[in-house]
């Protein structure tokens, strides 16, 4: 019954389509696949567990659910050592020792004290609680969940499962509004089956060579729509080579605003190797990109574009391009 | 047209069977989940339901090809919803409607979810897995067997965990038990109450032979000794046949198996001659650093070496002297019979603390012994 009632409680965006269209209206390009998974996050009341590697917009996706949904984010980021006092509640030390120094001399029992300093005014609610706590069911953040150790892990679970907190001095607190779950992780370290069971599941590719298109024309104003192109097809070309760090959509973004800057319209060797520094960020990455290579993607990128011919069949060749 | 859609129930759910069979994680509690989500999609568009059970039923990056390949094969040679709905009243039961009227299955899917969550029928053959040799598994039975070996670190990593929590030694400040005592005493006597410090974690070096019939047991021991990492502390891995190359770094930023696959490339000579002595001098030579009293040294391989004794020995006691544990696995420990009579396996056996195989999954939970004895034994000093 107490589910029933929750769940009505809860706003939903409506159906895929609606989602796909609240989305764009909020900046973020999305396909139907990532659509399907919050509209199914939020119909079937279960955390949504995203995946991919860095910079393909995993955290974007709680962002823009808070935006739509009109309710806020509470976000939880993961690190190594993360341990259930930074997560969930600490107490408020400080104005511990100011009451205990205020009642001094106030006639009440050591049990009396305890309990008034040991009560909810004192706790400082971190965002586990917070979540918990809050008056309207929230989207709850948990980024990067593959950083924190098994135990909190194990203990995340049980939350998620239980929507129940137990502070021994305050008793156990229970979820007045079930929180809108996204976790995200980077697959640095394996997550273990039963969390991975409790959620839907989305992996985030990096974008596809239209996608990335529509992100930069969409969020690089003034882009011409040929050097935009460009730049999708270089970095599909880009994406296919074996470096150690991959570029992502925020370089794509950053790189496309330098050669703006820089009143490119379109791609060459000498602009390419000017802002080499937005797309790869090692420097062995940027040897290979400075490469032969180079010259050979920039070619094909510039015929296709002059017999208009479209982009596709070029993309498949630069892939070729990059394992041969 | 009802008995048809009736059956749609039954179809996801032989659907997930076989994902099941074919080693995706995925058991009843994902096909309610399945069918609950069917009912908030438009079923009649096969973009739709395909996503619906996509996002429902597999976990795993790795099981989404498997989802693809099957759903294709699955469901092309049933009725894709919009092919089949030639001559049908205008308006379709959605599958809502079925699904409702068919109280009875969804509620055994549930019931069955809320018993066995672990209860992974597909896994069964696994207890005869856990004696067989790595070496002699099929091509289809590493994947699944990967991902044991994978399950019974993690519940290594965890136990060690809790042992951590038990620790008794502790310099940390516990502001809650301060306070209190504060409290009691009126904050006349002040006194300090501590809390356990975090056990300092150890390095682990890896020193892996992946020359000829050692690659297969090594391939099994970086994906032990990676998933174990997090208790362990520290991995630095290297692998070796006539050189030896560090690979540590390769292992951290790429998802373990893509690794693997690439290394075999890129590392010179793998799954060729061994140079154990010549390797391990390279190793402290270059990495000698890495050694320091709070370091384990695991060494994988079967002794079959082609170069100078002198320089194995040389090595293994330079390694023991600066190591805290040296351990050897042998493969070849666990066959019946075995006999360390290698030249290289004589010279470097009186420089080790621990000799042990690592030939199967059971040997492996052997080890969790082994390598926990040492923690522990560390983290006293």
């Amino acid at each position: 019954m107490e589910m029933e009632q929750t769940k009505a409680l809860r706003p939903t965006l409506g159906d895929v389509e609606q989602i796909l269209a609240t989305l764009a209206q909020e900046g973020y390009i999305a396909d139907r696949e990532i659509a399907t998974a919050i509209y199914l996050s939020i119909e079937l009341h279960k955390p949504l567990l995203v995946e991919g590697a860095a910079g393909v917009g995993k955290t974007e996706i709680a962002k823009v659910m808070a935006r739509a949904l009109a309710t806020d984010l509470i976000r939880l980021q993961c690190y190594e050592g993360l341990d259930v006092n930074t997560a969930l509640y600490e107490w408020n030390y400080q104005k511990q020792m100011l009451r205990i120094r205020l009642e001094e001399g106030s006639g009440r029992t050591p049990e009396e004290k305890e309990q008034t300093i040991f009560s909810e005014p004192f706790l400082l609610r971190r965002p586990l609680l917070q979540a918990i706590t809050h008056p309207r069911a929230p989207v709850l953040l948990v980024d990067e969940i593959d950083r924190v150790d098994e135990e909190f892990e194990a203990f995340l679970l049980e939350l998620l499962s239980d929507w129940q907190i137990t502070i021994p001095e305050i008793g156990t607190i229970r979820a007045q509004h079930v929180p809108y779950v996204v976790l995200t992780s980077n697959r640095t370290r394996e997550l273990s089956d039963a969390l991975r069971r409790r959620c839907l599941y989305l992996w985030i590719d990096y974008p596809s060579f239209e996608k990335e298109l529509a992100i930069v024309l969409r969020k690089v104003p003034g882009i011409s729509r040929q050097l935009a192109e460009q730049v999708a097809a270089f970095l599909h070309a880009v994406r296919s080579l074996d470096l150690q760090k991959v570029p992502g959509v925020a370089e794509t973004l950053d790189w496309s605003a330098a050669l703006l800057r820089l009143h490119r319209d379109h791609l060459d060797r000498e602009a390419v190797e000017r802002t080499l520094g937005c797309l790869f960020k090692h420097h062995e990455d940027q040897r290979v990109a400075r490469g032969p290579w180079l010259d050979r993607v920039l070619a094909v990128i510039a015929d296709a574009q002059r017999d208009g011919q479209s982009l596709q069949a070029a993309l498949d060749r630069l892939e070729r391009l990059a394992r041969g | 047209m009802s008995a048809e859609f009736g059956s749609l129930t039954e179809h996801v759910v032989e659907f997930s069977r076989r994902l099941r069979a074919r080693g995706v994680l995925c058991g009843p509690a994902e096909t309610a989940d399945a069918l609950r989500a069917l009912q908030a999609v438009n079923v009649l568009d096969r973009e739709a339901f395909r996503l619906a059970l996509r996002t429902t039923l597999p976990h795993r990056r790795e099981d989404l090809a498997v989802f693809d390949a099957l759903f294709d094969a699955y469901w092309r040679a049933r009725t894709p919803p919009e092919s089949d709905r030639r001559g049908e009243p205008s308006e379709p039961r959605s599958v809502a409607e079925v699904a409702a009227a068919r109280p009875p299955s969804l509620r055994r899917l549930a019931e069955e979810a809320a018993e066995g969550q672990q209860d992974l029928p597909g896994y069964s053959p696994l207890e005869v897995l856990t004696r067989k040799d790595f070496s002699s598994f099929r091509e289809d039975e590493l994947d699944v067997i990967a991902r044991l070996v994978a399950a019974i670190a993690r519940r290594i990593a965890t136990r060690w965990g809790r042992r951590r929590r038990r620790a008794r030694r502790s310099h940390l400040l516990d502001m809650r038990r301060t306070l209190r005592l504060h409290l009691r005493w009126g904050g006349e006597f002040p006194e300090l109450a501590f809390r356990r410090r975090k056990v300092r974690k150890h390095r682990v070096v890896l020193l892996c032979d992946v020359s000829g019939s050692m690659d297969v047991y090594s391939r099994f021991l970086i994906q032990f000794v990676y998933a174990l990492q997090e208790a362990l502390g520290r991995v630095e891995s290297f692998v070796f046949s006539t050189s030896l190359t560090r690979v540590t770094d390769q292992l951290r930023t790429r998802s373990l198996r893509a690794a693997l696959g690439r290394l075999s490339q890129v590392v010179p000579n793998w799954s060729g001659g061994t140079k154990i002595g010549t390797s391990l001098r390279q190793f402290l030579d270059r990495y000698g650093g890495l050694l320091d009293r709070h370091t384990v040294v695991l060494i994988v391989s079967d002794g079959w070496d082609t170069g100078e004794v002198d320089v194995l020995r040389g090595a293994m006691q330079e390694i023991r002297d600066r190591a805290a544990r040296v351990v050897w696995l042998n493969p070849l420990l666990g066959s019946p019979g075995y006999q360390p009579l290698t030249r290289g396996m004589q010279a470097a056996l009186p420089y080790v603390h621990v000799f042990a195989s690592a030939h199967n999954v059971d040997s492996l939970r052997e080890l969790e012994h082994v390598l926990g004895r040492t923690r522990e034994r560390l983290a006293r000093r």
